[in-house]
């Protein structure tokens, strides 16, 4: 029943935020060990100090945590069960989501609304929609096109079922539980972010591996 | 008589279904919207923002189709100018994006350290042109 010859295991999510200066492993990493001592001896271990301003971000290597468990405990054995490179961001204190937060999302949707009419518009304007509609009416009506008739109106119709059907917000209660595309776009958006934070870090050499000592914003325990 | 309407009717829902389709399809995969979100950190609000598209789709081709006619002033004008501006900018930079552009050409002419130059060129370049083109009404 020696200490020294449990197995430690670790996951850490990708993109973690942290909001203290001082990083534990309990922070950044879930940690599970049969020895609940070593567990929660590990979780409070100080990993690093991050300094600097809200929203600094360190890579931090898996290995350097690794080392920092052998240090504490040299026999254990440390199984990563989740990413090898973790991105933590230093959030600060929750920052208060009032006046700019409300400015921003009006912003943005005075942006995406008027945009999305804006290109729609221009599409049509681009095809000639006008005119391809009077062509059309005359194909099947051999009369001229008064301009506003049954295929303007149910063309308004057909787009708009369109649109919502493919965001998902047919029925939005309970029809679909798919995330929608915009969701899919947001969350392949931010995976390609964070493989560029890490991948950046490790060319320039900042990340926190075993070897590096020094790194910017972060100094270790 | 009515069968020539219903042709109409079905000519025309299933064009504006597919016209939907296509343009949002296009909207969202090149990210315009994810990238708005997650500059402004407000990503929790992204189904929000996708009502907002679909309103504005709606809403542009009911006023591209049928005569209304508002009585707004310079402020909302300028308001409208600049919105679907910094829409159509982002939107053309995603396309490049998309297109892999910058990233061969700046392989090829082995330009990697003044990126920022770079971006500042084609802005400046993009709002000339468009300047250009508006204001000698070519």
């Amino acid at each position: 029943m020696s200490v020294e010859h449990d197995t430690v295991y670790i996951k850490g999510e990708r993109n973690v935020a942290v909001q203290n200066h001082t990083v534990t492993l309990g922070d950044i990493l879930e940690i599970e060990c049969s020895n609940k001592a070593i567990a929660s001896k590990l979780k409070t271990q100080k990993l690093m100090r991050i300094s600097g301003k809200p929203q600094t971000k360190v890579v931090v290597s898996i290995l350097k945590v690794i080392h920092g468990i052998h240090e504490m405990y040299p026999k254990v054995e440390v199984q990563n069960l989740g990413e090898t490179d973790l991105i933590v961001t230093y959030e600060g204190q929750t920052e208060s989501k009032t006046m700019l937060y409300a400015f921003k999302i009006i912003l943005v949707s005075i942006i995406t609304f008027v945009g999305a009419a804006f290109s729609i518009m221009a599409f049509h304007n681009d095809i000639s929609i006008n005119k391809l509609f009077g062509h059309i009416y005359t194909l099947l009506t051999g009369k001229t096109s008064p301009g506003f008739t049954i295929l303007e109106i149910s063309y308004s119709i057909g787009l708009t079922i369109g649109i919502l059907v493919f965001f998902n917000h047919f029925g939005k209660k309970n029809s679909s539980k798919d995330p929608t595309p915009m969701e899919v776009q947001m969350r392949l958006y931010e995976d390609d972010i964070q493989t560029t934070i890490v991948e950046n870090a490790s060319r320039k050499g900042r990340e926190a591996n075993v070897d590096t000592k020094e790194s910017t914003n972060a100094s270790w325990y | 008589m009515w069968i020539q309407k219903s042709l109409l009717m079905l000519l025309g829902i299933s064009s504006g279904f597919t016209a939907a389709g296509g343009l949002f399809g296009f909207i969202v995969e090149l990210g315009v919207i994810a990238d708005f979100a997650d500059r402004t950190h407000t990503g929790e609000k992204i189904k929000f923002y996708e009502d907002c598209i679909a309103a504005g789709g709606i809403t542009g081709t009911i006023l591209s189709l049928f005569p209304i006619t508002f009585h707004f002033g310079t402020g909302v004008l300028t308001i409208l100018g600049l919105a679907s501006g910094i829409f159509v900018g982002c939107w053309a930079m995603a396309l490049a994006e998309i297109l892999n552009v910058y990233p061969i050409f700046s392989r090829r002419l082995k330009v990697v350290k003044y990126v920022g130059f770079v971006i500042v060129s084609i802005a400046l370049g993009k709002g000339i042109g468009a300047l250009l083109i508006l204001f000698y009404q070519w």
